[in-house]
């Protein structure tokens, strides 16, 4: 046998003669290669490889030589008798390969789409093989993106549902309260209703008595007249007299006897201060829920997922609403350009119909059989799936066969139809290998024990296709056999594979489907916008939280332009203890507060205690020390009063709060639901009962005007009396009423001079902590003493721990101080993710608004965990970048300035685009104003910004040379300055700040000095001059106060940072010239946190200092450049609560956050 | 570089699998073309007992033209020259596809069995073979075994 085998050798190839030539010496060769191989050209002989005969080459070449017939036939006999399967390559003729240009068979190449010979296939195989793994893995170290999605989807699933239910249960609650409200009025109306019908019909039925017994009396006295009074009966004189007195008397009585016929069925009127309809209206449309949109940022791009369908993994894990869009585009696109060109996996491309040469003729058996067996998935794949690619059919034999398979095959095909479109990705279009039937029989026909790649399969595909057609096991069944036996190939590796395919996790298909799935799955149940972060969350909770907020004061807006009501307009979100004063912006506020007042508590076991104990704290601390400064009048330098009267206030914390815990669900519900009901509620009763002397105090315009007046005494008078039926009293009410009530019921106001009284009403209805303290001249400033005994407070009583175990009780009181943002934050279960920032924020917004160093945020960070001299250790990379050149919002010409506002926002003063833009903490862009103008509220190249701790916007116009205050829409309020050389003038005036009392330091830099004013642009002092000495500046630029009150001042042309303290008395001084650490080129802007920490803009240098607090060197980083992290010409700094780093870049005109 | 035809897989293959007595030949594991061959020897021949190194390569066009042989081991041998370069028809014009790498290297063997001086490459050596062939089968001994038996410079 092997000597046979031998013989049907071709010894030039050692392999099976294919084509045998038959040379006149009669040895055989193959025609190709090796006949080819042996022709002489030149000599045109071919030289026998065996005998070394040479022959001469017919004239149309050695093909001209005969076909050794026999040999053949042996070829074919041999074939038949081992069964082994032909060589695939049998019958074809040899060409050029398209890439080696060697000769050979060739076959089609999906690769590089050309016709090349099998080795530079195989290479091509090799290389995808290894692309495929390259991206395999490349996929999996990209895949958790996916589960990452995953469970931030599950998170969010539980956010969003948390959320929700959160907001359905505060609906419910105002509802409940607003309901309770309405049956407390309708049941207080309808008793006292009652009750007057109680009286008046008792004064009507004594009024019906007397009148019929006057009737009996008077008829009974003419009967008797009449039967009597003649002759007949003897009466005396005196009697006749009597009598007839009494007549008369009954004449005049009955002549004069008016009953008051009123209109007794309009007796009692309902009158409603409000138009019901209104109030319905009102009610009906109350509330609304303000559904963030998405953030389209949230979609970075991942190219380094180099997956070959990328476009759809890239795009899937961008918001839901854009899949939803894309989805919808690649369904179109499926159609047209599906993930595989619309062909099922391993599918050939149609063209290469014929890539296996079915040149020769019809009806040859061998042929036959080979194309049955080597193709028949293919046939499958055709006639099952791409219908119209029969019609493209040209081998017509092979139709035929088609057909025959199609026919036997069809119950079969419909089971098998869809197992890879069951399971294609929604997201992505990718489909599952292990459905793909191709996949599957190839699987199956490997073996498991070839532990391949698991999409290796889908390479290897062409190639071990023609090794399984030669695998020679079946080759001598008949057709029937055949079809049967495919049948069975079929139906079997679909199941079991199937289930490997849901068993192995491991592979790529299952991991990347199911996550795909399931997020199809997610989206298309949630049909509302779910955030995708936690930062679009924050924003949806702080977006849905201002409307609430806005809306009362709205209402406010028309009525009170005056600076009082503006002023507690500007300030919607810190509720503080003015919740129990105005309502204007409380009115939201407070309801809002109270109602999360239940879930503060529910929730607080997932809170950080001691978050919750600030915060619970902070509300009484706010009160306390109202008290104390009602009683306080002592003028002791401030340090040295802070030791002793923390004690006393600590003292009043505690009274003060155990009074409002115990009271906390009655006093705080009570009031605020009348809070909430008092305008319909308070008129009403105003106009029904003239007998309640208590309303009637109030001038009838300010009555209507706002309810505020109303409020104090109405808790104190009326409100009180039920609220002390059940608890304490509310002592704390009584001291802020009664000075509200007092002041504004025109009586003489007694707590301070009228300066005071006056910033006061400018600030302080809001807060009373931002009252400046006027230091300098000396002012009596008890109302400032409160403010810094406050801030003191605010600052050091957090620490005092003592209050930690009341803090269960935290209820009205927290409720009310706690911001509306953390306390909605906790009333929506939402995670505290930063609870630094959200206590921070929250001091921000109550305490330290626009002041870089609001005093509360040191103990927020604390409580964090994170020291922030590591934090800062840390800092290099950038976080993100906002801006670029334009005039369009969010993108800057020259920005310098930059400040921390309430919330954490983000205010640029974009300096040669004339305006102040507004972002927020994740730099999306919330708002700008200014154009350029030296108009109000205009500006010429704008140079530092300040934020005050009531959102006021502080600014420094260059070259207008004045300063300018902005409410917090940005809506002009006052300037002040001119240009000029004495006090309160400027000379191009650049850094900005403010301090936790409310002055405004500028850096005047031209006239080498920093000015400090007063909130209202009072002058109040200045200190440094032109100069190199100590205390003496050159070109200050930027400004910085810190909580300890040190004035970091960047003395620019000095290179050097200078600290002062408020007086102008210098501190310390750091830095030189040079660019070693430590050293400065032209420092510019300069931020300091609440620990003290400097940041300075080491403008020359290119770079980010860092110091300590001593103001050693502590860390730099940045250079020259314009990628992340490096800076031209370095402008303001600022550092937000959380410790971010917000830095000018102005000739990138950006903004970069490390 | 195109891959490597069918040919040269099958021939290395087979001398794996089947391999000539005397004669061994590894491809190299960088250049499958390029074949370590060690040659014995033939018995009753001044060589016997040494192992002959020699180096093959099988050109492009290989089988339509010859393999490239040549001895590493010095050898004393007329019709194989001081570079070890071979004298040998069949490496030359007398290449014939049908031959293999085995023919060849059986060929080789043949040759050290039985020299040709009239067709020589190294003239002297050829010379010294007919003038003397004791002396030369003695020279062809000595040098067998000083370089073609010394074990460490295999």
């Amino acid at each position: 046998m092997e000597q046979f085998e031998q013989l049907l050798t071709c010894c030039v190839c050692l392999d099976r003669y294919r084509n045998p030539k038959l040379l006149p010496c009669q040895h055989s060769f193959c025609m190709e290669p090796c006949m080819e191989g042996l022709v002489d050209y030149v000599r045109r002989q071919v030289k026998c490889p065996e005998c070394r005969a040479e022959h001469r080459i017919p004239y149309q070449g050695v093909q001209a030589f005969p076909t050794n017939v026999t040999l053949q036939r042996f070829l074919e006999l041999h074939i038949e008798i081992t069964g082994e399967l032909p060589d695939p390559t049998s019958g074809q003729i040899m060409e050029r390969c398209n890439v080696c240009s060697e000769k050979a068979y060739l076959s089609h190449c999906a690769h590089c789409e050309k016709k090349i010979c099998g080795d530079c296939k195989g290479a091509h195989m090799d290389i995808m093989r290894r692309e495929i793994t390259r991206i395999n893995s490349q996929i999996r170290r990209s895949l958790h993106r996916l589960q990452d999605f995953l469970a931030a989807i599950d998170k969010n699933t539980l956010n969003l549902r948390t959320n929700c239910v959160s907001v359905s249960e505060e609906i419910d609650e105002i509802f409940r309260r607003v309901s309770k409200a309405i049956k407390d009025r309708s049941e207080q109306l309808k008793g006292e209703i009652d009750r007057y019908l109680l009286t008046e019909m008792r004064n009507l039925i004594s009024l019906k008595e007397n009148l019929e017994l006057e009737i009996t009396n008077i008829q009974s006295n003419c009967d008797v007249a009449d039967k009597h009074m003649n002759e007949s009966v003897e009466w005396d004189d005196c009697e006749l007299m009597d009598t007839k007195e009494i007549f008369l008397k009954t004449v005049e009585f009955l002549r004069n006897f008016e009953y008051e016929n009123t209109d007794y069925s309009r007796r009692v009127r309902f009158l409603a201060s409000v138009d019901p309809n209104q109030l319905v209206l009102n009610l009906a449309s109350f509330g609304d829920l303000n559904i963030t949109p998405h953030t389209a940022t949230s979609s970075q791009n991942s190219q380094h997922l180099g997956v070959p369908h990328q476009q759809g993994l890239m795009r899937s894990k961008s918001d839901h609403r854009l899949t939803t869009q894309f989805r919808q585009q690649e369904e179109r696109s499926y159609d047209n350009e599906p993930v595989l060109g619309g062909r099922k996996f391993g599918e050939r491309p149609q063209r290469n119909a014929d890539r296996y040469g079915y040149s020769r003729g019809a009806g040859d058996d061998y042929d036959f059989d080979y194309d049955e067996q080597s193709r028949p998935s293919k046939t499958r794949f055709r006639s099952r799936f791409v219908r119209s690619h029969q019609n493209d059919d040209s081998d017509t034999e092979q139709q035929r066969n088609v057909r025959q398979l199609k026919d036997s095959d069809a119950k079969d095909r419909d089971k098998v139809l869809d197992t890879e479109d069951v399971s294609r990705g929604q997201l992505s279009g990718i489909i599952r290998l292990y459905d793909c039937p191709r996949v599957l029989k190839r699987l199956q026909s490997q073996g498991k024990e070839k532990k391949e790649k698991k999409m290796e399969p889908q390479k290897t595909a062409p190639q071990s296709q023609t090794r399984m057609a030669t695998s020679a096991i079946n080759r001598q069944i008949s057709e029937d056999d055949e079809i049967s036996r495919m049948k069975r190939q079929n139906k079997v590796p679909v199941v079991p594979s199937m289930a490997t395919a849901s068993g192995t996790a491991t592979t790529i298909s299952v991991d990347t489907e199911r996550p795909t799935a399931n997020r199809v799955a997610a989206l298309k149940k949630s049909t509302t916008s779910a955030p995708l972060n936690t930062a679009s969350e924050e924003s949806d909770s702080s977006h849905r939280a201002s409307p609430v907020h806005n809306s009362p004061a709205k209402s406010e807006d028309d009525s009170g332009s005056e600076e009082e009501s503006d002023s507690s307009l500007q300030q919607p979100k810190p509720p503080s203890k003015i919740t129990t004063r105005s309502n204007s912006t409380d009115s939201s506020a407070s309801t809002e507060s109270s109602n999360s007042a239940p879930n503060i508590v529910s929730t607080k076991n997932t809170v950080p205690s001691k978050f919750t104990t600030k915060e619970t704290v902070k509300a009484p601390t706010n009160r306390g020390t109202s008290v104390t400064n009602a009683t306080t009048d002592t003028k002791k330098p401030f340090v040295s009063r802070f030791l002793p009267q923390q004690s006393s206030l600590s003292v009043e914390i505690r009274s003060d709060k155990y009074e409002s815990s115990s009271e906390e669900e009655s006093t705080s519900e009570e009031s605020e639901e009348e809070v909430g009901t008092k305008k319909s509620a308070v008129i009403a009763r105003n106009a029904t009962t003239p007998n309640s002397s208590a309303y009637r105090d109030f001038p009838a315009q300010k009555a209507t005007r706002d309810d505020i007046l109303l409020r104090p005494s109405y808790t104190n008078s009326s409100l009180s009396s039920h609220v002390r039926s059940r608890a304490v009293p509310a002592p704390h009410h009584s001291p802020n009423d009664d000075n509200t009530g007092s002041r504004y019921g025109g009586s003489s106001y007694t707590s301070g001079p009228s300066e005071l009284s006056r910033s006061r009403s400018s600030h302080t209805l809001k807060s009373r902590d931002t009252s400046p303290v006027n230091v300098a001249n000396n002012k009596q400033d008890g109302e400032a003493l409160s403010s810094w005994a406050r801030y003191l407070k605010n600052k050091y009583g957090n620490r005092t721990g003592k209050d930690s175990r009341d803090s269960g009780a935290s209820s009205a009181g927290s409720a009310m101080s706690v911001g509306p943002t953390t306390a909605r934050r906790l009333s929506l279960g939402l995670p505290l993710r930063q609870t630094s920032e959200v206590a921070s924020s929250d001091d921000d917004s109550k305490n330290g608004l626009g002041s870089p160093t609001s005093p509360t945020v040191a103990p927020g960070i604390a409580g964090v965990g994170t020291s922030p001299k590591t934090l800062y250790l840390r800092k290099r990379q950038q976080l993100f970048q906002l801006g670029g050149r334009g005039s369009e919002p969010g993108s800057f010409t020259w920005p310098r300035g930059i400040a921390v506002g309430p919330d954490n926002c983000i205010v640029v003063a974009d300096s040669s685009n004339h305006r102040v833009q507004v972002f927020d903490l994740n730099g999306m862009f919330l708002k700008q104003f200014g154009e350029y103008g030296n108009g109000d509220g205009e500006f010429d190249c704008l140079a530092g910004v300040a934020v005050t701790r009531i959102g006021q916007f502080i600014i420094a116009d260059r070259y207008n040379h004045r300063i300018q205050i902005l409410d917090p829409q940005g809506r002009f309020l006052r300037s002040f300055g001119s240009q000029g050389t004495t006090d309160g003038k400027f000379n191009y005036p650049w850094g900005v700040t403010t301090d936790a009392l409310g002055f405004i330091y500028v850096c005047d830099k031209e006239n080498h000095r920093v000015q400090v004013f007063q909130s209202d642009g009072t002058f109040v002092g200045k200190f440094g001059a032109s100069g190199r000495s100590e205390g003496q500046l050159e070109h200050p630029h930027y400004i910085a106060v810190s909580n300890t009150n040190r004035v970091i001042v960047s003395d620019s042309n000095n290179h050097r940072i200078q600290i002062f303290d408020v007086n102008g008395k210098v501190l310390s001084t750091f830095g030189n010239e040079g660019s070693d650490e430590g050293q400065f080129k032209f420092p510019r802007g300069v931020a300091v946190d609440d620990q003290g920490y400097i940041v300075v803009a080491d403008s020359g240098n290119n770079r980010i200092q860092i110091f300590n607090p001593d103001g050693s060197f502590l860390k730099s980083f940045g250079s020259w450049g314009s990628g992340d992290c490096e800076f031209k010409g370095l402008e303001g700094v600022s550092i937000m609560s959380n410790g971010n780093i917000l830095v000018c870049d102005r000739e990138n005109h950006r903004i970069q956050v490390f | 570089m195109a891959a490597l035809p069918r040919r040269i897989i099958k021939e290395a293959q087979r001398l794996q699998l089947e391999p000539v007595p005397g004669i061994s030949a590894v491809p190299d594991e960088q250049n499958a073309r390029y074949f370590h061959v060690i040659v014995t020897g033939p018995a009753d021949s001044p060589f016997e007992g040494g192992l002959f190194k020699l180096e093959l390569f099988l050109p492009e066009d290989y089988p339509m033209s010859a393999p490239k042989v040549r001895f590493i081991t010095k050898i004393y041998h007329p019709n194989i020259d001081r570079l070890g370069r071979i004298c040998l028809d069949i490496l030359k014009d007398k290449w014939s596809p049908a031959l293999q790498i085995r023919t060849v290297l059986l060929s080789i063997q043949a040759l050290l069995s039985a020299p040709n001086p009239d067709d020589p490459l190294a003239n002297d050596v050829a010379d010294l073979w007919k003038a003397n062939e004791a002396e030369a089968i003695r020279n062809a001994r000595e040098w067998t075994q000083r370089y073609a038996m010394d074990t460490t410079s295999m």
